[in-house]
């Protein structure tokens, strides 16, 4: 098998995305400015639930429904966060188990659906989702969501302060981005064979259904620990938290920062949340500011930030090779 | 005998829902059988449409047909800029086009709220009274919107098999490369199919929003609802997305009676993900492009 493996041990640029996040350690240690600490918290889960659509997005599935699982892995943590532990050890995997154990019946149904017809129903289970918590009130809270979460606690010891909030959600993150990948690397091969040619894939004998059933179900447990980092932050677990068109800002994450790389869900997640926390100063603007952001990304760097940067990067390099070659001629 | 004209009278909203949704979803499908482009905007274009109708007819004081036919020309031009301009240089790349239309949808809610304001106004249908008959009674208006939607849609289905610019327009959405060496334009007709797709989006928010809702959020529930419509009848098929809105606002009329508001919208999305199991391309679906 090694030898048709040469693309597996590409986890360079991969590997930067993820150690672009450690500097944010130093947020909660140097800082005590509390608008810091909500960027810092906003950044990191936007970034987790970009993760989940990056993963599904490398097998040429582009799913609207991480604010879905996001909610089943936020409600989870809350759910046995007032009921029983509220150990950080436990609730973690509890978030990413619940969503991923949902996606395993739900993938067999809708995985079998193609192209757009899939978006769109992702896009649908979302506005399943929203109906079903509020008609669970006994469980979900209905309307009113379940309010007062206590804190988490490692150990026996509460992380209640705004400052051990960040570490939770940092810590979080990162454990997101090593499971993502871990994922895409391992399965990087059959991965991009899927995303390149599915028909083709699957005549040379790969077991297509079963890497997307993994993905998927990979996808929603990550979606599901950013449902926990988010509920962990606010508190409370709320369908607000949740909304339908939540899923396409976390697209527009992932697009705009370069669809093929992890970098770019980084970069993107980054930019977007930035931006949008500067314009949220423009009031009932910052929407229309967002869209145009967006379309002007879109229409001057086609291949989102990432893209177009390696674009520019090969450019300027095959110039000044083309240059170097001119001088050597002169001689 | 009062339990059989209640249940036929369900019957009777659920078809006048039908129509609107069919007018609703046709721009939808057309743009994604033709441009193969999911376009988020279309509901942006149906408020547009409904705010251009009020503000011609309640704020200018143009009579309310009028007002109707320069809303639907005015988002037809908005929607063919918007293609030439933004979509056209992209149209082969659908995730960057999807994330265009996002991004235009966001402007355009944006914008109607800074313009009217997020209160919804007050915008009425000019013709009051109802139709009264053994018991049961229809507004005038919902009479009016569904002569003439049912009319809009017969014109598209004219306009679509009987015309020369229609057989273009499918021979693009079947095959762009044999068409393109047949010596139709691409970058000429996509304008033109974008524009009638927008147009009958404006047409439908200028007509349906003064006996509905109008405000600028209102474009959410109408592209869930386009999705869902699009995705049953099968994407890109005229047909199957007629009978589809047909089928959603029966089903729509009648659980919204028996099962109340969210239940029924519940049932609903779970019917549609059943006829998804058993039919994967939708009922009328083709071979699923590539997302």
């Amino acid at each position: 098998m090694s030898v048709s493996l040469p693309g597996r041990l590409r986890v360079g640029p991969d590997l930067w995305a993820a150690l672009l996040l450690l500097p944010l350690v130093l947020v909660p240690l140097l800082s005590t400015n509390q608008f810091y600490y909500s960027l810092t918290n906003q950044f990191l889960i936007g970034l987790i639930a970009a993760l989940s659509v990056y993963i599904m997005l490398r097998m040429d599935l582009l799913s609207f429904a991480v604010p879905a699982f996001m909610a089943i892995g936020g409600y989870a943590a809350a759910i046995a966060a007032k009921r029983g532990t509220t150990d950080v050890l436990l609730l973690l995997p509890l978030s990413f188990a619940v969503p991923a154990l949902v996606a395993f019946p739900l993938g067999a149904l809708v995985l079998r659906l193609k192209g757009v017809y899939f978006v769109l129903v992702t896009f649908v289970f979302n506005e399943i989702m929203q109906l079903a918590l509020f008609e669970t009130p006994a469980l979900t809270g209905g309307s009113n969501g379940i309010a007062g979460v206590p804190p988490v606690t490692l150990l026996g010891l509460e992380l209640a302060t705004n400052r051990m909030v960040v570490f939770v959600t940092l810590g979080t993150a990162i454990l997101a981005i090593l499971i993502t990948l871990a994922v895409t690397q391992r399965f990087r091969p059959e991965f991009a064979a899927i995303e390149e040619n599915e028909t083709l894939a699957e005549s040379l004998g790969l077991v297509v259904w079963r890497y997307r059933t993994i993905g998927f179900i990979v996808g929603a447990g990550v979606a599901g620990m950013g449902g926990f980092a988010l509920v962990n932050m606010l508190l409370t677990a709320h369908p607000s938290s949740f909304s339908s068109f939540s899923g396409v800002n976390y697209i527009a994450y992932v697009i705009v920062g370069g669809r093929g790389s992890l970098l770019g869900a980084v970069l993107g997640s980054g930019l977007l949340i930035w931006m949008s926390n500067l314009f949220s100063s423009q009031g009932q603007y910052s929407t229309g500011l967002f869209g145009l952001l967006i379309i002007l990304v879109m229409t001057l760097a086609p291949g989102g930030l990432v893209g177009t940067g390696a674009r520019l990067m090969r450019t300027l390099r095959r110039r000044s090779a083309g240059r170097n070659a001119l001088v050597r001629g002169d001689q | 005998m009062d339990g059989i004209i209640s249940t036929g009278l369900i019957g009777l909203i659920g078809l006048s829902l039908g129509t609107q949704y069919a007018l609703l979803s046709l721009g939808f499908t057309l743009i994604f059988g033709i441009l193969g482009v999911i376009n988020f905007s279309h509901g942006g274009f149906y408020i547009v449409g409904g705010y251009a109708a009020y503000s011609l007819s309640h704020l200018v004081g143009v009579p309310f047909p009028l007002a109707v036919v320069f809303a639907t020309l005015f988002c037809a031009a908005l929607g063919y800029g918007v293609e030439y301009f933004l979509i056209e240089p992209r149209v082969n790349d659908h995730l960057a086009t999807m994330m265009i239309t996002l991004g235009i949808y966001l402007i355009m809610t944006t914008g109607t709220t800074a313009i009217f304001g997020p209160e919804p106004p007050e915008f009425r249908f000019p013709v009051a009274g109802s139709f009264r008959q053994h018991g049961f009674y229809i507004p005038y208006a919902n009479l009016i919107v569904f002569v003439v939607c049912t009319l809009v849609i017969a014109g598209v289905y004219l306009l679509m098999f009987r015309t020369r610019f229609g057989v273009a327009l499918r021979a693009m959405a079947d095959d762009r490369a044999v068409a393109s060496a047949q010596g139709l334009h691409p970058a000429r007709l996509f304008p033109m199919a974008f524009a009638l797709a927008t147009g009958l989006a404006g047409l439908t928010g200028a007509l349906v929003t003064p006996i509905l809702a109008l405000d600028p959020h209102v474009g959410d529930s109408v592209l869930a609802k386009s999705f869902m419509v699009v995705i049953l009848g099968g994407l890109g098929s005229i047909g199957g997305a007629t009978i589809a809105a047909f089928l959603v606002g029966i089903f729509e009329a009648y659980s919204s009676v028996y099962l109340g508001g969210s239940k029924g919208a519940l049932a609903l999305f779970v019917f549609v993900l059943v006829i998804l199991v058993v039919r994967p391309t939708g009922l009328m679906g083709r071979v699923a492009r590539r997302a």
